[in-house]
């Protein structure tokens, strides 16, 4: 990670996920190189019915981490991007996993120290085996950006007209110009 | 070479009436032989049954139930979240086992366990909670007609946790359905045999599992060496995006190409309205989301919603092939919505899907022809394609109402109700036909005719093969098929994965062999594990056979030799007595079975030792 700034976030598209933890494995095998899945830094919650959901828990690396706040031993810190935890520091008081509004830091019982993404030196394994393209790495710039997208799409007073080109029937949509009052 | 790795080497046994539960040691021997899973399951109740000198009543306290991972399951490979349930079935009365997806045996494997067996009958209803190093037998009469997919919530919300997995039955297997399944993570089930209904019969309502230990392999990099190559072979596979797709939706439209889609009871090999039931309807129209088995990349399961009409806020993960088939087209229901609601419905009270649509569509043909009376059918007329009626009758089913009760006791209880129901019900030794049409495949009836569970299409799937074949192939040919898929499904079953990577997308039988060496540390070639595979073939024949089986009972339902499909490809063809028994002949013969398909006695000793040490004095 020397000398690289983590300029992506991994963001996770619930509707895409299968629930199929293979996401969990590869990140157990990485860090701790044993296959249990319950050793993973990502976790998938799966609720049904009510409501239908498969979501991915990870860190989101947040620019101003409340884990890092509530830490007494100043064992996490924001290092070009990422939230990294210095190991000699921690104190295992797991303040940290209650801390993450989304629950991103686990604990298991054969390891005193929490467990915490580290986006893998910023090539991470999850978003590389994921057979559903539900983990994905996207530059800050981008995030949010099908969001807005889809917001200009279902802008509710635009107007259509018809029109034909080369003998097929198009639409097109636009925002008239409002009465200035 | 030794086993390094791969197993805790740790058996469960549970004594529900003395409520008492200990962790007993597995021997190297058994372990190597048996493999895991299913081979687990038959020695143990092999052993279970010599101890009662055979006479074990499936629905008693001495029927022993064995759930088992394989020594694969939980491991990063493709598709590794199977896992074993293995009884004597109060369906066939013979040997019976089930294996369901999922991530519960995952879970029972990260608790250290290899297997559990469960013998006797707890004084309440109760749940077995097993939890990394212990176990609790906890009564908990307040799930009593609860369904499966309460049941899991209210025991998750007892427990306060999410973090369990749960396999529990519901209403059918409180009632003793001899079709009822046994359910975990709300819909994935252990559907065949009536594993269901055992649980109900030892007032057990659920098992719960919670395990963290890391699952042992000797040989971490070799495996995602290995693992590397078979992922990337799926996912470059033409159909492995249609597989996420669809799963097993997309072989509606297949069999009724073919002419084998179940319809109206098997009346027909084709459905008119098959399109309104099939893959590209419910991606249209239905689908809002993936279901996968743990570490399996081609997620077949889907989950659908129905989002108007009068199912509107129906959801249900699936339906896969089977159950859309014997719910929809062999009802004659052409509503998608309606074959949805019909799923969930038996998801929640815990009847398996092919037996529940096998029994409907029997008894809707039995009135048409006259067999049952309107008093029969509690004085409600029930035609093809009738919803309401149809949903009324899963319901009785489950509860053992009026003729409910009588089609919860299978074919073999219908049959023994109304003898003349034996032309229009079709079955295998007790077991309701899968939705495979046998009549145009002889290698197919084959197949079910002596496979040791009854007829199921899972013990060798040979008909698509034989479709392409065409006429072509000679009965050598056609048996030799059968048995290497007798021979290679039980390995995936005794390994704890699926099959579906090797069978749809042709993921080489080798890799198992490499999985099998990178996660145990024992160089076994795939020949020498097809040779293990096999000998629990033999083992459940000779349950089988020690408990009354014969070439009598190697047999097909009779429309199969009396009453062909009406119209479409197949139109006309029937399996002929004569064709079948001079193939069944050769099966035996290459079996090194006699004529009347019993193995040779020199076959027990192979099985002859004791499983679990000093299993036949304790207790
Ligand atoms: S652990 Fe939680 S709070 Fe901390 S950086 Fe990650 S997401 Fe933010
Ligand atoms: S467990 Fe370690 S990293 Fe987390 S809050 Fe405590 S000291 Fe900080
Ligand atoms: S690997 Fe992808 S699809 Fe599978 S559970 Fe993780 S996020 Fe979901």
């Amino acid at each position: 990670m020397e000398g690289y700034i983590m300029t992506k976030r991994l963001t996770v598209i619930p509707e895409q996920c299968s629930g199929c933890r293979i996401c969990e494995l590869v990140c157990a095998i990485k860090h701790f190189r044993v296959n249990n899945p319950k050793k993973a830094a990502i976790r998938v919650m799966i609720t049904y019915p009510h409501p239908v959901m498969r979501m991915p828990i990870v860190c989101s690396q947040c620019r101003s981490p409340l884990c890092a706040r509530v830490c007494p031993a100043d064992a996490l810190r924001l290092v070009n991007g990422v939230v990294q935890l210095i190991e000699e520091n921690c104190v295992s008081c797991y303040k940290c996993l209650e801390a993450c509004p989304f629950g991103a830091i686990y604990a298991h019982q054969d390891c005193d120290l929490p467990i915490k993404c580290d986006m893998c030196g910023g090539d991470p394994e999850c978003v590389k085996a994921c057979p559903k393209a539900a983990l994905r790495l996207i530059p800050e710039a981008v995030l949010g950006e099908s969001k807005r997208l889809n917001n200009v799409l279902s802008y509710a007073q635009m107007k259509e007209i018809e029109f034909y080109e080369k003998g097929e029937k198009k639409i097109i949509r636009y925002a008239e110009i409002g009465e200035e009052s | 070479m030794s086993i390094k790795s791969g197993y805790f080497k740790k058996h469960l046994h549970v004594d529900l009436t003395r409520g008492n539960a200990e962790r007993l040691d597995l021997s190297e021997t058994f372990i190597k032989k048996y493999i895991g899973g299913r081979g687990f399951g038959a020695k143990l109740i092999w052993d279970n049954l010599r101890k009662h000198d055979f006479k074990i009543d499936p629905l008693g306290p001495d029927n022993l139930l064995v759930i088992a991972p394989g020594p694969l399951t939980g491991v990063y490979l493709p598709s590794s979240g199977k896992n074993s349930f293995v009884a004597i079935s109060p369906a066939t009365g013979l040997y019976g086992d089930s294996s369901m997806g999922g991530g519960f045996g995952v879970e029972l494997r990260q608790a250290g366990i290899d297997a559990v067996s469960i013998t006797g009958r707890a004084p309440e209803l109760s749940v077995l909670l097993i939890e990394n190093g212990e176990t609790t037998i906890l009564a908990m009469p307040g799930l009593k007609g609860k369904n499966c997919l309460e049941a899991e919530g209210l025991i998750k919300e007892r427990l306060g946790t999410h973090a369990v997995h749960v396999a529990t039955i519901g209403v059918g297997g409180e009632n003793m359905v001899k079709f009822a399944c046994v359910n975990t993570d709300w819909s994935r089930n252990a559907g065949r045999t009536g594993i269901g209904a055992i649980m109900g019969s030892k007032n057990l309502k659920a098992i719960v599992v919670r395990g963290d230990k890391d699952i042992p392999v000797y040989n971490v990099a070799g495996l995602v060496a290995e693992n590397a190559i078979a992922f990337k072979y799926m996912r470059e596979h033409k159909y492995f995006r249609m597989w996420q797709q669809e799963g097993l939706m997309n072989v509606i439209a297949y069999a009724n190409e073919k002419g084998i889609l179940p319809s109206y009871n098997f009346k027909d090999g084709v459905f008119a309205k098959h399109d309104q039931i099939n893959g590209a309807t419910m991606l249209s129209g239905y689908k809002i989301g993936d279901s996968a088995c743990f570490s399996c990349p081609m997620c077949c399961g889907n989950i659908c919603l129905v989002k108007n009409g009068k199912y509107a806020g129906t959801v249900v993960e699936g339906p896969e092939y089977e159950s859309c088939a014997m719910l929809g087209s062999n009802l004659g229901i052409d509503n998608f919505a309606a074959v949805l609601s019909a799923n969930r419905l038996c998801d929640e009270l815990g009847i398996d899907t092919i037996s529940t649509g096998g029994v409907i569509g029997a008894v809707i043909e039995g009135y048409e022809r006259g067999i049952l009376s309107l008093a029969d059918l509690d004085g409600r007329e029930i035609t093809w394609g009738d919803e309401e009626a149809i949903l009324g009758l899963i319901q009785k089913i489950a509860r053992r109402q009026g003729i409910g009760n009588v089609l919860a006791d299978g074919a073999r209880g219908i049959i023994k109700r109304w003898p003349e129901m034996d032309k229009v019900i079709l079955h295998v030794k007790g077991l309701e036909q899968s939705a495979y049409d046998s009549r145009s495949s002889l290698s197919m009836a084959l197949a079910y005719a002596t496979s040791d569970i009854g007829a199921h299409h899972t013990r060798a799937w040979t008909i698509a093969k034989e479709m392409e074949q065409g006429q072509n192939w000679s009965d050598d040919e056609k048996v030799d098929i059968v048995i290497y898929h007798q021979k290679v499904r039980p390995l995936f079953d005794m390994l704890g994965v699926c099959r579906l990577p090797w069978i749809e997308l042709g993921l080489s039988e080798r890799h198992y062999a490499n999985f099998y060496k990178y996660v145990t540390g024992e160089e076994a070639s795939l020949e020498e594990l097809l040779e293990r595979s096999n000998d629990i073939y033999n083992l459940t024949r000779l349950i089988n056979v020690r408990l009354g089986t014969s070439r009598k009972d190697d047999s097909l339902p009779r429309k199969v030799w009396a009453n062909p499909p009406l119209t479409g490809p197949t139109a006309g063809r029937i399996i002929k007595q004569d064709d079948f028994n001079r193939i069944l002949s050769l099966y035996y013969q290459k079996r090194g079975w006699n004529e009347d398909g019993i193995p040779p006695a020199s076959l027990e000793r192979k099985f002859e030792d004791w499983a679990v040490p000093a299993w036949n004095e304790h207790r």
